[in-house]
């Protein structure tokens, strides 16, 4: 009983001291790649020369770091998102949804000839598509905040109906749409809208650098203003921070739509920095590769960087390892996704998350019935 | 809306419905016991998967199944080890199991490139002929594979095994007070281990009967396209009951049915609009259902032993 009764304050909802303990995230990585190359060895293929062709693809030349940089990019905004709700234990899971919606937006703005000069076009676009994929993330975050509905379900059901939204927008009696292409997708962005490529010869665009900018600015934020106290104390401890005087639904409701403005941000990159055209399907799995690199970096902004570059350089490395051997290019998500599980699974978690539901309930049956409600999210 | 379209509406709604009532049962033990298993989106990936693999190369629609349940009884052991032993938590680690599945059937459906879009034999129908033109009825209820009638049963199977048995009152004892139910003796890691590997074994089946009972192929990219978390939204929706669930999973089923029929009547709606629909329908189900569900006490949370 003493155990339970210690207070633990400095937690990660959900996840405990897990990640940033140093070790754990290494050996779990390690383990991770150990069974990707178990994998890639049963399916026929060396795995020393697969992982030195996925080196090569990501480290090999300044061609294949530029292009670890510009995959980096929607992971770190998304990453970033993510690891924002994780703070006060929320799981935003709809990045990819609030990216098709971010892409709409900058769609909208950026196809048209507005005769805007190129630094005001692209400002315009990327504050249009923030605004959109804000728009999006007040759904789940007002049905989390306000009504109790289960984030993960909402978002992940959402993605779906953007993905469609998308797909309808570009598909061609729409005036967005090219017309008469074979594909549905939508026309060329303007070229004041487009984002300018930083070195001659690569796809090398700024999207990875206003990701860090992000993610640094976010770890101050989160550390030195009231903003990021009440984040912080709302994942510490919710019954805490609502005594405080937090107003916590609005704070919940506040970091997913913030989360949203960033995954608007990274779908509104992509489409100008990389693609150039909005279609369906322009992006798949970076909803679930953000929750990784959110975890892999235990919520931590700082963190969040060095998990998006390394899993960014697993992607690229893992496009050059299906050009040089015979695996196909999802092995690269199975790898993340088994360093995850590493990461999580290796160690006994210390944490008594069930101590602290009861401790919850027996607060609240004292001191305040309506916690209740929002403890049930369901 | 002529009467024929809509008996064709209603056996498209069971049809659609029966992979989510066959998920939703392993589920709805799982969460009664306190676990949420959020991988069972990706265990019903890769049941689809196998299921129609081994129907391709054995040719035999039973071996298929029970390779099957094995592959998910396998899935559900990994997602009980995490969750449960190693109390990680459940929303991380049902969704990386659902990334893991994900890009490994794109992995292995590609190494099956022979099968791609080959129909494999599928399950039976289990009424004779004659009985298919009995007006209404027949066409809804007597021309279904034997997978329907499996899932109209399981629903009130699962009903008394929760509700009458031994073991189902002690599952809802583990979910609602793990403490007590070990204090009068019960194995708590030893029944959530139970609930979600059947939550594991349904979800693939729920998967194989995507494939072997409705389509007949596999398609890469994630065919089951968010049917896992829309069983979690009816296992909310049902409030945690297997009959009220299997209700949920009716009315989303319908949703689905409703936007193909409506897509292939060519109406006015965009048809990308359509297909929204079950999405949406599952979005705005949970939102009226959800305060009036009464959650598993501790539902989400991780059991571990010392607390006691």
């Amino acid at each position: 009983m003493k155990a339970i009764k210690k207070p633990k304050f400095i937690e990660v909802p959900f996840i405990g001291e897990l990640a940033l303990s140093g070790v754990r995230p290494i050996l779990g990585i390690a383990l991770g790649l150990l069974a990707g190359g178990v994998l890639i060895a049963v399916s026929g293929v060396n795995p020393f020369k697969a992982y030195k062709a996925m080196l090569q693809g990501a480290f090999g030349n300044r061609y294949a770091f530029s292009n670890v940089l510009v995959r980096s990019s929607p992971l770190l905004l998304g990453g970033i998102g993510v690891s924002l709700g994780i703070k006060a234990g929320v799981w935003n899971t709809g990045i990819e949804g609030y990216m098709y919606l971010g892409a709409v937006g900058a769609a909208v703005v950026g196809i048209p000839a507005l005769g805007l000069p190129p630094v005001a076009h692209i400002i315009l676009t990327l504050i249009v598509a923030m605004a959109f994929g804000a728009a999006w993330g007040l759904i789940p975050g007002y049905l989390r905040a306000y009504k109790g509905v289960n984030e993960v379900t909402s978002t992940i059901m959402l993605n779906y109906v953007a993905v469609f939204l998308t797909s309808w927008l570009v598909a061609e009696p729409q005036p967005l749409a090219e017309i008469g292409s074979f594909y549905p997708m939508s026309k060329l962005f303007q070229e004041s809208a487009q984002l300018p490529i930083l070195v001659r010869g690569t796809s090398l665009h700024p999207g990875a650098f206003i990701g860090l900018a992000v993610c640094v600015l976010l770890y101050f934020v989160l550390r030195y203003t009231p903003f990021g106290f009440r984040t912080r104390m709302l994942g510490f401890n919710p019954n805490a921070a609502r005594y405080a005087g937090v107003n916590t639904r609005k704070q919940i409701m506040l970091l997913i739509i913030i989360g949203a403005m960033l995954g608007g941000l990274a779908g509104a990159i992509e489409v100008t920095g990389l693609k150039r055209r909005v279609y369906m399907n322009f992006v798949t799995g970076v909803g679930y590769e953000s929750v990784a690199v959110a975890l892999l970096a235990g919520g931590n902004p700082l963190g969040v960087i060095a998990a998006a570059l390394f899993f960014s350089a697993l992607k690229a490395g893992g496009a050059t390892m299906s050009i040089q051997t015979n695996i196909g290019a999802p092995m690269t998500s199975v790898i993340i996704a088994l360093c995850v599980i590493f990461v999580i699974g290796v160690g006994v978690s210390e944490r008594r998350r069930l101590g602290k539901v009861q401790d919850n309930e027996k607060s609240e049956a004292v001191n305040e019935p309506k916690i209740k409600e929002e403890e049930n999210v369901t | 809306m002529s009467l024929d379209m809509i008996v064709n509406w209603m056996q498209a709604t069971l049809r659609w419905s029966v992979p989510l009532i066959l998920v939703s049962t392993g589920e709805v033990f799982a969460e009664r016991s306190g676990v949420i298993n959020m991988g069972i989106e990706g265990i019903m990936l890769s049941g689809a998967l196998c299921g129609i693999a081994v129907s391709f190369f054995t040719g035999g629609v039973f071996m298929a199944v029970l390779v099957t349940m094995a592959l998910g009884a396998m899935m559900g052991l990994a997602v009980a080890f995490l969750t449960v032993s190693r109390r990680t938590n459940q929303v991380v680690t049902g969704l990386m199991i659902n990334m893991l599945a994900m890009g490994g059937t794109n992995l292995l459906f590609a190494l099956l490139s022979e099968s791609r879009r080959t129909r494999v034999a599928t399950f039976p129908v289990l009424f004779p002929q004659s009985m298919h033109n009995i007006p209404i009825i027949g066409p809804i209820l007597f021309k279904q594979p034997i997978s329907t009638w499996v899932a109209l049963i399981l629903p009130i199977l699962s009903g008394i095994v929760l509700y009458k048995t031994t073991w189902g009152l002690n599952v809802r004892a583990v979910g609602d007070n793990p403490q007590s139910a070990a204090t009068v003796g019960l194995s708590v890691i030893k029944i959530k281990y139970q609930t979600v590997v059947l939550s594991g074994i349904f979800a693939a089946l729920g998967g194989c009967v995507l494939t072997l009972g409705e389509v007949g192929y596999f398609a890469s990219g994630g065919m089951t396209a968010g049917r896992g978390f829309i069983v979690l939204a009816a296992v909310v929706v049902g409030g945690w009951d297997p009959f009220k669930t299997a209700l949920a999973c009716l009315v989303f089923g319908a949703a689905d049915a409703a936007q193909l029929r409506f897509q292939a009547m060519g109406s006015v709606i965009p048809y990308q609009f359509l297909q929204m629909l079950p999405y949406l329908v599952t979005v705005i189900a949970l939102t009226i259902m959800v305060e009036h569900s009464r959650v598993p006490k501790t539902w989400g949370a991780a059991y571990d032993r010392r607390d006691v």
